[in-house]
């Protein structure tokens, strides 16, 4: 059948070549294959010539070999060996090696050369780091991206300069070579190993991937989620790459499986079944490659390498080239006419094969006549072999289906089985099928399926072979699967709507399974956004301890020191198979690793832990023991050597270090046992100050003793300010007054010393306003005092309530005041709220009073515009205090805060106001603006702390209330109540 | 003298991930890949095992104490997805509260400074960050921000309750309004700021210089200084120091601590806010402080596991 060898035009043989890869220049003049002791180089233009052969002393295969696609640099080609790459110059029939490039750790497993620099090259290694190089400074990579996975593919974008895609096990990422610590995009793109990865040549965001879990997907990176298309096939799939010209796609399946034509053509635009399959191989191909257009022809030249050792050289004409660029729908709607069509174009556009074929070393002429021969017996019996071809190659390894094949008398037998139902059908092969010609299906009894249902599988068959044949393609088994399918919806849905022949025109869909998000295995792949977690670190806890841990010390990584610590969790699924080479199918894995299971202990022999990363395992893991050994790291050996006999590595490691505290106190600024001995004693401030000091001196702060010294100086009596404006300026105006004070607490905010802030500000509050200092709170403050011990329960108003800012602890100091109000300031009554007062100072309008509070401002050596900050200084420090545990010194501290009333929280007495009898919160009312409250004995207004009796209502001041209830037990305004025995509830 | 007052054999079966003392020193919780996280009592350089807490289903990660004024309650996140909240009471230590609501492992806990009630957030690989707030007996309220950082969170850190720039005087006598906000780190490179305003979170700020993913994220206390610090690190191996003297809180400036040659993991501020402590995939620690002239510089280095700690500037604090 001579079509069927239509576009294939050269064989040539390369006996004991080894050749593993190959790559075509982008003149398309030579090919370059690399063996395991040569490499050849075959001239395109005169493929029968011997191949040129370079040699190469190396002992491992070449991993990738690629011509620079650059016409400038057309004569250079890169080929990976391990982890080394190497430069070939090919000039003038001969090549040798100009430069390589090393920096991988581990093998490559891939390179590109760029599109638009011609100097650049990038390789990917399962040292999990993709490099990019300049050849021009061969040292060293220029990036390097570290990708925590080995990579297995990578491939320079082929519409921008700057992106690449590489993959890693099912992963796809999408880097941006001026972003290296990155990658720009995740695709989880496959389920198991990606063997192939292929920019589209048009579209910068498209590209398709090949694996192992038998399908090929097309992918916009920018939608990572979802693919845009897949190509189901029912065999790993080794590459699929764009073609040059539009819509077409090259699929290779996974060689190690079976014999069978795995080189296909496709259309992008219809997955659903090959445009071409190229025939003619008889191994598995490992490689194919385009030779640009020839000027003035239409045809593109396909060259591809089997694993035989035969490089072909297939033609695809415009024919070829327009079937890709078809429509499915218009495909199926002109069918027949596209078939009439093709029958006339077909056999015209086929040019006779011519083959050439030439051995690598000449002593084996007798072997390639011998090839010769039966390539021509080949050719000449094409016909009746191509069925037997078929026969034998089909895979019909389907449940339920026998088929029978007579090559003979070109027919075959197909047998279903399906519950009750039984299918037989005759399928007969006309002669010069499959070109162009459709075999005939007929059911022979025992067919027991209803007779409507047969003619629609018939009419199914027949769609089907013909689409096939159509494109001289072999439909035996897309038939037999189209069948199987058809009866399965029958079964299925018998009674349901019929099912649409296209729908099913698919022969191969598995039903692929849902991407397993939720079945999360610890550390696999899908764990790449998880950070790589801590075994090691310190942390500040309570005031003066580092509390850290470590990895114990027999405990080291694995990998090389030099490399840095992967970032996520998912490095760990190297140590999931134990290797770092996934070719392991990941469902395998899968299965075998559950996270959630059994004991957090070790006896789960594949359980996977942090751990794993940390020291290699000298054994595989069958005994479930985990084992130290020594390994590459020259400190465990100083360590083995130094600290452990031999017998070491047989006992189980520690896997967790100890947690070490340490008492670091001595490097802070603040001291418990300041904390302990500092005192604040306002009634002697000199003292104050001077015991500190000393205080100071024994803990060796005795920077802190002299700031004591000072504030004992700054505090002495003699500079106490005047309270008349009109004396000397206040001693807090002088260069050593606030100024030097102010120096100081800078000084001390550098140094952080929270613990001499607090006390300056504390002792300072308290001697800058000794006289001044409840100007502001005075009158609130004075009637704090008397209400702490009243039998009454006590009616406080909320004016009273800003004490509460005095008792956030257990002090029982409260009686230690002793200031006194300042008898000049004395509010004017009546006219505002004491609210109003407390903190409206524009209120005063006399100018007299103004000149006063500003001198209250300027007398203090504390800045009062600062004075929330300095709260916060001691608001600090007493939760520091809290901490150590010294309550009392906290509460002490947190006394000198100002910080304003917080709203009344408790319970509030409302009263009715004694003037206007209108309903009043507070001491005065809103409607008479009086005050709501006369006292029972003075008959004066209470403003400040109040009692009465809850039987009566009668009350007033509690300094009178109780010095009348000392010697009586009736209600002062004699209405008779025993209020003492009233309230006693 | 800097020295090493205890040792604690945890017996965790797996690596050790996260340790911490509780606020006044007396307890240290840890947890490991062994999936439990213990509680031990180390007062006087004891240490006794009080509480072997099992609960998650995969290694944990991280733990938080609460403040005491809310009893014992200790926090604890995982790779299971969980968070769990671990109360004592009577002695015996159980579960409070159990949070699921992460598609993803939960990387970071941190409970928020006592004035704001019970309040933890939790920073999680899907990406999101929860608030989860006690609001009542046995009440937890969540509220979750979506999408804080692409692809991941890995830190929150709390900021403290004193608002720096209070130091105006509030002028109406009323208390200042405390503002909720807390720094998170993720695997978009980003240090985010965010603040609660009318209940509902809103991102502050994004400070940008980390080039790789950043590991962990802390707010310095305050001693009631007007400015905030912020110290965060990363895969890249850098320690950035953030700093911020606006009052508004919008202008941060970075500068580099020190780059590292391997992954920085943790940053910790000592409780005056002056010294950081540094570890990562080195299995080193560092401290570091800041120096007059606004200059870090490594003080210490506390060797790997073995205690020997060489402080340069021992006892230089008190020489001032």
């Amino acid at each position: 059948m001579a079509a069927r060898w239509s576009s294939e035009n050269v064989v040539v043989e390369l006996r004991d070549a080894q050749a593993t890869a190959m790559s075509v220049d982008c003149l398309g003049r030579h090919a370059v294959l690399s063996g395991r002791r040569f490499l050849y180089v075959v001239n395109l233009e005169t493929p029968s010539e011997a191949p040129r052969k370079i040699g190469r002393p190396s002992k491992w295969d070449v991993g990738t070999v690629q011509w620079n696609p650059h016409k400038a640099e057309s004569h250079v080609f890169a080929a990976s060996s391990n982890q080394r790459v190497d430069l070939y110059t090919w000039r003038d029939g001969c090549g040798e090696v100009h430069a390589s490039l090393q920096g991988h750790t581990r093998v490559i497993s891939d390179l590109d050369w760029s599109w638009f620099e011609p100097e650049y090259l990038v390789t990917s290694s399962v040292d999990t780091y993709i490099c990019i190089w300049d050849t021009r400074d061969t040292r060293k990579p220029t990036v390097a991206l570290s990708a925590v996975a080995g990579a297995s593919q990578v491939k320079w974008n082929k519409r921008n300069q700057y992106l690449l895609a590489s993959s890693h096990d099912g992963d796809v990422r999408i880097w941006d070579k001026r972003k290296p610590n990155t990658a720009v995009e995740y695709v989880a793109a496959h389920l198991s190993k990606i063997h192939g990865l292929d920019w589209h040549p048009d579209n910068e965001y498209i590209l398709a991937t090949s694996s192992q879990d038998n399908s090929v997907r097309f992918w916009d990176y920018r939608q990572p989620r979802k693919y845009l298309n897949i190509l189901s096939c029912q065999v790993p799939v080794w590459k699929a790459r764009y073609t040059p010209f539009s819509n077409g796609l090259v699929t290779v399946m996974v060689p190690q499986l079976r014999r069978e034509n795995s080189l296909l053509l496709w259309s992008a635009l219809d997955l659903n079944s090959p445009v071409h399959a190229f025939v003619g191989h008889d191994d598995v191909v490992l490689e194919f490659q385009w030779r640009p257009q020839k000027e003035a022809s239409k045809e593109y030249q396909m060259v591809t390498l089997s694993r035989d050792q035969t490089l072909r050289i297939w033609r695809l004409d415009p024919q070829l080239q327009k079937l890709c660029a078809n429509d499915l729908v218009e495909d199926l709607i002109e069918g027949i006419s596209l078939t009439t069509e093709s029958e006339k174009s077909l056999p015209s556009q086929d040019p006779e094969p011519t083959i050439h074929s030439c051995g690598l070393p000449a002593e084996h002429l007798q072997d390639q006549a011998g090839a010769l021969t039966s390539g021509g017996r080949h050719d000449s019996s094409a016909l009746p072999q191509t069925l037997q071809q078929e026969f034998s190659l089909v895979n019909l390894q389907i449940r339920n289906v026998n088929v029978e094949m007579d090559a003979v008398n070109r027919s075959c037998v197909v047998s279903a089985v399906f519950g009750t139902n039984q299918v037989h059908l005759v399928v007969k092969f006309p002669s010069h099928y499959p070109n162009n010609a459709a075999p005939s299906f007929q059911f022979i009894s025992p067919t027991t399926i209803p007779t409507a249902m047969r003619t629609k599988i018939q009419k199914i068959l027949t769609d089907t072979s013909l689409q096939k044949v159509k494109r001289n393609q072999n439909c035996l088994e897309p038939c037999v699967r189209q069948l199987v399918s058809c009866l399965e919806s029958y079964m299925t849905q018998e009674d349901g709507s019929a099912a649409n022949p296209y729908v099913l025109s698919n022969p191969v869909t598995p039903a692929l399974p849902a991407f397993p998000r939720v079945t999360n295995t610890y550390g696999s792949y899908q764990d790449a956004n998880i950070p790589f977690p801590r075994t090691s670190g310190a942390r500040f806890c309570g005031t003066g301890c580092l509390v850290y841990f470590t990895r114990p010390i027999t405990m080291h990584r694995s990998v090389p020191p030099t490399e840095p610590t992967p970032r996520s969790l998912s490095a760990l699924s190297a140590y999931h198979s134990g290797v770092l080479t996934p070719m392991k199918m990941r469902s395998e894995s899968q299965s075998s690793l559950r996270l959630y299971s059994g004991s957090p202990t070790h006896t789960d022999k594949d359980h996977v832990s942090i751990s794993s990363f940390y020291y290699k395992e000298r054994k595989p893991p069958q005994s479930g023991l985990r084992r130290w050994s020594i390994h590459d790291c020259p400190k465990s050996r100083r360590f083995k050597t130094k600290r452990e006999g031999a017998d070491y590595g047989n006992r189980p490691v520690k896997l967790a270090g100890k947690v070490i505290i340490q008492e670091i106190s001595c490097l802070l600024p603040v001291h418990k046992a300041l904390g302990e001995t500092y005192i604040l004693n306002v009634n002697d401030i000199q003292d104050t100050c001077q015991k500190n000091a000393a205080a100071a001196l024994v803990v060796g702060r005795r920077d802190v003793a002299k700031v004591w010294a000072l504030a004992s100086a700054a505090t002495s009596l003699e500079l106490s300010p005047d309270s008349d404006p009109d004396a000397d300026a206040p001693w807090a105006r002088h260069p050593f007054g606030r100024h030097l004070l102010e120096t100081l607490l800078d000084h001390y905010s550098l140094m952080s010393d929270v613990q001499t802030l607090a006390m300056l500000c504390s002792v300072f509050r308290t001697q800058g306003c000794s006289q001044d200092y409840f100007s502001l709170y005075g009158q609130q403050r004075s009637s704090l005092f008397p209400s702490h011990h009243s039998r009454y329960p006590s009616y406080t108003s909320s004016s009273v309530s800003s004490g509460s800012c005095y008792s956030t602890s257990d002090s029982t100091t409260t009686t230690t005041w002793s200031i006194g109000r300042d008898p000049e300031h004395v509010p004017p009554l009546g006219e505002s709220s004491p609210d109003d007062y407390r903190y409206a100072n524009q209120m005063y309008t006399d100018p007299r009073e103004r000149e006063r509070e500003q001198h209250d401002m300027n007398k203090r050596l504390l800045d009062p515009a600062n004075t929330m900050q300095f709260d916060d200084f001691k608001k600090c420090y007493g939760e520091i205090l809290h901490r150590w545990g010294l309550k009392d010194k906290r509460a002490e501290v947190l006394k000198f805060t100002s910080c304003p009333p917080e709203p009344h929280k408790g319970i509030e007495f409302g009263v009715y106001c004694c003037h206007c009898r209108s309903q009043v919160r507070g001491t005065q009312c809103a409607v008479c603006k009086r005050f709501t409250f006369q006292c029972a004995i003075c008959h004066v207004a209470v403003r400040g702390s109040s009692n009465f009796c809850l039987s009566c209502g009668h009350g007033g001041h509690t300094s009178h209330m109780m010095e009348w209830f000392r010697t009586q037990d009736e209600c002062p305004t004699g209405c008779g109540c025993h209020c003492l025995l009233q309230s006693t509830f | 003298m800097v020295s090493v007052i205890n040792t604690v054999d945890t017996s965790h079966e797996d690596m050790i991930h996260d340790a911490q003392m509780d606020y006044y020193g007396t307890r240290l919780a840890t947890c490991s890949s062994d999936r439990s996280v213990k509680i031990f009592d180390v007062k006087n350089g004891g240490q006794i095992l009080v509480a072997d807490l099992r609960g998650h289903e995969g290694p944990v990660w991280q733990v938080a104490w609460a403040h005491p004024m809310y009893g014992n309650i200790l926090a604890s996140c995982s790779y299971d997805r969980k968070v769990i909240i671990w109360k004592e009471e009577n002695g015996t230590w159980d579960k409070m509260y159990e949070y699921t609501g992460h598609d993803s492992s939960v990387n970071s806990v941190c409970w928020g400074p006592y004035d704001f009630g019970l309040i933890l957030a939790c920073g999680s690989s899907d990406g999101a960050i929860s608030l989860v707030t006690c609001s009542g007996d046995q009440q937890w309220d969540i509220k979750k921000i979506s999408n804080a950082h692409t692809i991941g969170c890995n830190a929150v850190s709390w900021a403290p309750s004193v608002v720096p720039g209070s130091l105006i005087d509030q002028p109406s006598g009323q208390k200042p309004n405390f503002i909720k906000r807390f720094v998170s780190g993720g695997c978009d490179n980003l240090v985010k700021l965010w603040k609660e305003e009318d209940g509902q979170w809103k991102e502050d700020q994004k400070l940008e210089a980390h080039s790789d993913w950043v590991r962990d994220v802390g707010w310095a206390p305050s001693i009631g200084l007007p400015t905030s610090t912020i110290a965060s690190c990363s895969q890249d191996g850098r320690v950035f120091i953030w700093t911020c003297d606006d009052p508004s809180g919008n202008t941060w400036t970075a500068k580099l601590l020190h780059k590292f040659n391997d992954v920085v993991w943790h940053v910790s501020w000592s409780v005056t806010g002056n010294i950081l402590a540094v570890s990562g995939g080195d299995n080193k620690v560092t401290l570091w402080k800041e120096s007059a002239d606004g200059q870090w510089a490594c003080i210490s280095d506390v060797n790997k596991g073995q205690g020997a700690v060489s402080s340069i500037a021992d006892g230089a604090t008190n020489e001032q």
